[in-house]
């Protein structure tokens, strides 16, 4: 009996019955509609729309100033202080507030900034700067050479602990204040990256005045096209406009002044949250698109949807070649070959991301495609023959077996780190792998025992990490013997090859160019060969703004520059 | 009342007790986490802090102390109410919790005067009638079974980025408070209307509910007069289940809707293991709770004279 009939048949059937009214006299009902209605209007009132503050419409086409941009991106901070944090957010807001000495023009091009010009001498170990005249800190401090020298005894002083920018400068010694417009910085070794080290916000130069003050009183005050007002924890941070600006790097797309009024970063974590603030007008550009949402906003009539893809380490899987059945290099490349990438990529990120086949992105300096072909890329059945002719036989469950034990390879999931769905990635790259019969698991660990147990206590076959940062020295960084996680490196690897670390530290020390190039693809090559690792994917930032905002450019790390950028009608 | 007095401080006695134990747990549960605290001073996982500024870290905190003298150091600065500085905020904890206690309190009190006075609506006008029940029990049971976060999204897609009536970002005043109080309100005002409908209900049979009829008391005068008054014992009793809730609650709400609070703070103090802050928010939910819970002892009496006690 289908629902319908036994309904119609209980309606005809239903007796007459008069609806008891013993206890219904409604006024309880009425004065609850009546508070309900009352409390929707005033509600509704006192949500009328508030007011549009863009500036006003003016004649012709060329950039007008004025007007608030409100940019919202994901993540917080614990510290404005560029030389502190190792956020991405800190250096995304940081890189409005400061100028650094030198810019960086191209992969591997550097233009003058706070520096007019620049000396290397003494074989790479000694950079004199010439400093630009007339620059003055938001607080009215003169930029002299005192500030550079302040400014890098700050982040390497260990009080100071710093996460990141005194990683980058490791070699620094000393800077020595020749006159007030000449600086002398003196490096332990050679180091070309050096001068790329410079140019980020990490390193950005502070006013020495402010650095004088207490921890706890920090201001972020440099040269930069803006200056920094309040910082609401979790919040936002509001920058206003340094009409003085004065020193716009290399390449910028105008003088004097910014356009904008004020820069308001808000802090929206939730990615659905931060997508419908933009869509909704409540802010004009976002930083972290969800890749679901991304073919919305590419049609575009009322946004502008940007992907810049980073430069330095892609999101590659490291395998530890000092233990268990990873020891054997036929064994790495089966893995490799067992993992069918670019489906993976393709299926999860709607294709926004690039299939990497490199460890280094092919946005960094000294990207070598060729090395590609020494890559074992996906092909199941040399996986197994690989397998096989290292002596892993089938066994029950389908899952290679030798002198009794089963390929198992631990690859532990510290759920925290997750993003872009990376999890996802890694059910497909278990999936696929467990057909060529190789086992991977899992454990989900929390951020303790991720770093004591398995980055620092080496217990794991797998571990999966990307690092952003536009130079090639990425790869000394991610493959030097002395460069594992416990020495503040990125070797999760465990790579431990005279041969690589004679490359990536010539690299570093030649000033020949060709030399360091052809030294860093042999690194990627050798690393490709050796299946130390397995590229998966190039992390893309996806930004977008309204329409309205113009004249937005993005720098050599993906940021967005927001000095040129106003508000059109 | 010398009884009510002494048993007043019984109660704030224990209530230290409680804060002590809260405290201590916290710092059992902190140090028993796998992990080097001083390397999440030093940022986190991504960080690349050298042994020096590890080494550095571990006497500027005391780290290298045995674990016994680090909890002495605690409880001493603890008993003169010193919560210590933030691990990565270079902030006195006191200062972290006092700025984002606020927005919190805002939003926990709106929730709750939203919750309460829906629950009690909804009690009022449906209990003992049939259809209106049934229909009810189903909202309730939805908005029960709903997480907040998704009552969240959906809220800000229809109410802020469709109909643009209420702000998620900058500063909305009042009217930035209004969709985040109904996401957290939603789901305590479905489990505290059925208790008080119940409540309710049963009251409404009771042979005092007939005799007041008997006697010609409107229906609101009984449900509004004398039932409610039987149906508030239990919904004073999940009172504190509610606090604890909203506080829960709160974390995730505040994600959804980028607001600041406390949840924010603790959700980044687990996170990154700021110890000193996590105990602070850990003491003062304890003292929260265990305050509240005597105001309640003290709401029971007024409200049911059948516990004051017998005048000798």
């Amino acid at each position: 009996m289908s629902l319908s009939d036994d309904t119609a048949t209980r309606a005809g059937e239903r007796p007459v019955r008069r609806r008891r009214r013993l206890r219904s006299r409604r006024p309880v009902a009425v004065a609850a509609a009546v508070v309900a209605v009352a409390v929707v209007a005033a509600v509704l009132v006192a949500s009328a729309r508030g007011g549009d503050d863009r500036p006003a419409r003016q004649a012709g086409a060329g950039p007008i100033a004025g007007g608030s941009l409100t940019y919202a991106v994901a993540g917080t901070q614990v510290s404005l202080d560029p030389a502190v944090a190792a956020t991405a957010v800190t250096g995304l807001i940081d890189r409005n507030v400061f100028d650094s000495l030198v810019a960086q023009t191209g992969p591997a091009t550097f233009g003058p900034w706070l520096a007019t010009g620049w000396k290397v001498s003494n074989g790479g170990r000694t950079y004199t700067f010439t400093l630009r005249q007339g620059v003055t800190f938001h607080d009215g401090t003169p930029f002299t050479a005192q500030a550079v020298k302040a400014t890098l005894d700050h982040v390497v002083d260990p009080a100071t602990k710093s996460a990141y920018a005194a990683s980058l400068i490791a070699p620094y010694k000393e800077a020595r204040v020749v006159n007030d417009h000449v600086v002398e910085v003196t490096l332990a070794r050679p180091f070309t990256p050096f001068l790329q080290a410079l140019s980020v916000p990490y390193l950005g130069i502070q006013s020495p005045a402010a650095l004088a003050k207490p921890v706890a009183d920090y201001r972020p005050v440099g040269t930069g096209p803006f200056s920094f007002v309040s910082w609401e924890k979790d919040k936002r941070v509001t920058l206003r406009k340094n009409a003085r600006y004065a020193s716009p790097p290399a390449g910028a797309s105008h003088q004097g002044a910014p356009y904008l009024d004020d820069l308001v970063f808000e802090f929206v974590s939730e990615d659905a949250t931060r997508y419908g603030a933009l869509t909704s007008g409540q802010a004009q550009g976002i930083a972290g698109v969800p890749p679901v949402n991304a073919a919305k906003l590419k049609s575009p009539a009322d946004f502008s949807f940007s992907a810049q893809e980073t430069p330095g380490l892609n999101y590659n899987l490291y395998l530890n070649q000092t233990r268990g059945p990873l020891r054997d290099v036929r064994v790495r490349r089966a893995l490799s070959a067992s993992i069918n990438v670019d489906q993976l990529v393709k299926n999860i990120y709607f294709g926004l991301f690039p299939v990497a086949r490199n460890p280094l992105s092919r946005t960094t300096a000294a990207y070598d495609a060729s090395a590609e072909s020494a890559f074992a890329s996906y092909d199941p059945a040399e996986a197994r023959r690989l397998l096989d002719e290292a002596g892993w036989t089938t066994g029950e469950n389908g899952y290679r077996v030798k002198d009794g034990k089963t390929l198992t390879l631990v690859w532990p999931y510290w759920a925290e780190g997750n993003k872009e769905q990376r999890d996802v990635l890694a059910q497909g790259i278990q999936a696929q792998a467990k057909l060529v019969g190789i086992k991977i698991e899992r454990p989900t660990v929390d951020t303790g025992a991720f770093v004591g147990t398995y980055l620092i206590g080496g217990a794991y076959d797998l571990v999966d990490v990307s690092f952003a940062r536009p130079t090639p020295d990425v790869l000394r960084f991610a493959f030097a013997s002395g460069n594992t996680y416990a020495k503040a490196g990125g070797n999760v690897a465990l790579v431990k090859s005279p041969q690589i670390d004679h490359w990536v530290e010539e690299a570093a020390e030649t000033s020949d160019p060709a030399t360091a190039e052809r030294d860093y693809s042999s690194v990627q090559q050798e690393v490709l060969r050796q299946a130390y690792v397995v590229p998966l994917y190039t992390p893309v930032q996806l930004t977008a703004f309204s329409a309205k905002v113009r004249g937005i450019a993005f720098d050599a790390q993906t940021y967005p520059v927001f000095y040129g950028a106003w508000l059109g009608g | 009342m010398p009884s009510l007095a002494r048993r007043l401080l019984r109660r704030l006695a224990l209530t230290l007790v409680a804060v002590w134990g809260a405290a201590t747990l916290a710092f059992a549960g902190m140090r028993l986490v796998p992990g080097d605290p001083a390397r999440v001073i030093a940022g986190g996982v991504q960080a690349n802090a050298t042994p020096e500024v590890l080494d550095a870290i571990r006497d500027q905190y005391g780290l290298r102390e045995p674990v016994l003298v680090q909890y002495g150091v605690f409880a001493g600065r603890l008993l003169r109410g010193d919560l210590g500085g933030s691990y990565q905020l270079n902030q006195p904890v006191s200062g972290v919790i006092l700025d984002q206690l606020g927005p919190t309190v805002a939003l926990a009190a709106g929730a709750a005067a939203l919750g309460f006075t829906l629950a009690v609506a909804v009690a009022l006008v449906t209990a003992g009638r049939p259809h209106g029940r049934a229909v009810s029990r189903a909202l309730e049971f939805g908005s029960i079974s709903t997480p907040n976060f998704w009552i969240g999204v959906l809220l800000l897609a229809v109410f802020s980025f469709r109909l643009h009536w209420f702000p998620v970002i900058g500063d909305g005043g009042l009217r930035s408070l209004v969709l985040p109080s109904v996401a957290l309100a939603l789901p305590i005002a479905g489990v505290l209307a059925q208790v008080t409908r119940e409540g309710l209900e049963r009251a409404l049979d009771q042979p005092f509910a007939v005799t007041a009829r008997a006697r010609g008391a409107t229906e609101n005068r009984i449900r509004l007069r004398h039932a409610l008054r039987h149906a508030a014992l239990p919904v004073l009793t999940l009172s504190g289940w509610a606090l604890g809730e909203l506080l829960a609650g709160a974390v995730v709400v505040e994600t959804v809707f980028a607001r600041q609070g406390l949840g924010h703070v603790v959700v980044a103090a687990v996170r990154g293991r700021d110890f000193p802050v996590v105990t602070g928010v850990v003491v003062l939910s304890a003292l929260t709770f265990s305050l509240i819970n005597i105001v309640l002892d003290l709401l029971y009496r007024l409200v049911d004279p059948r516990m004051r006690p017998e005048p000798a």
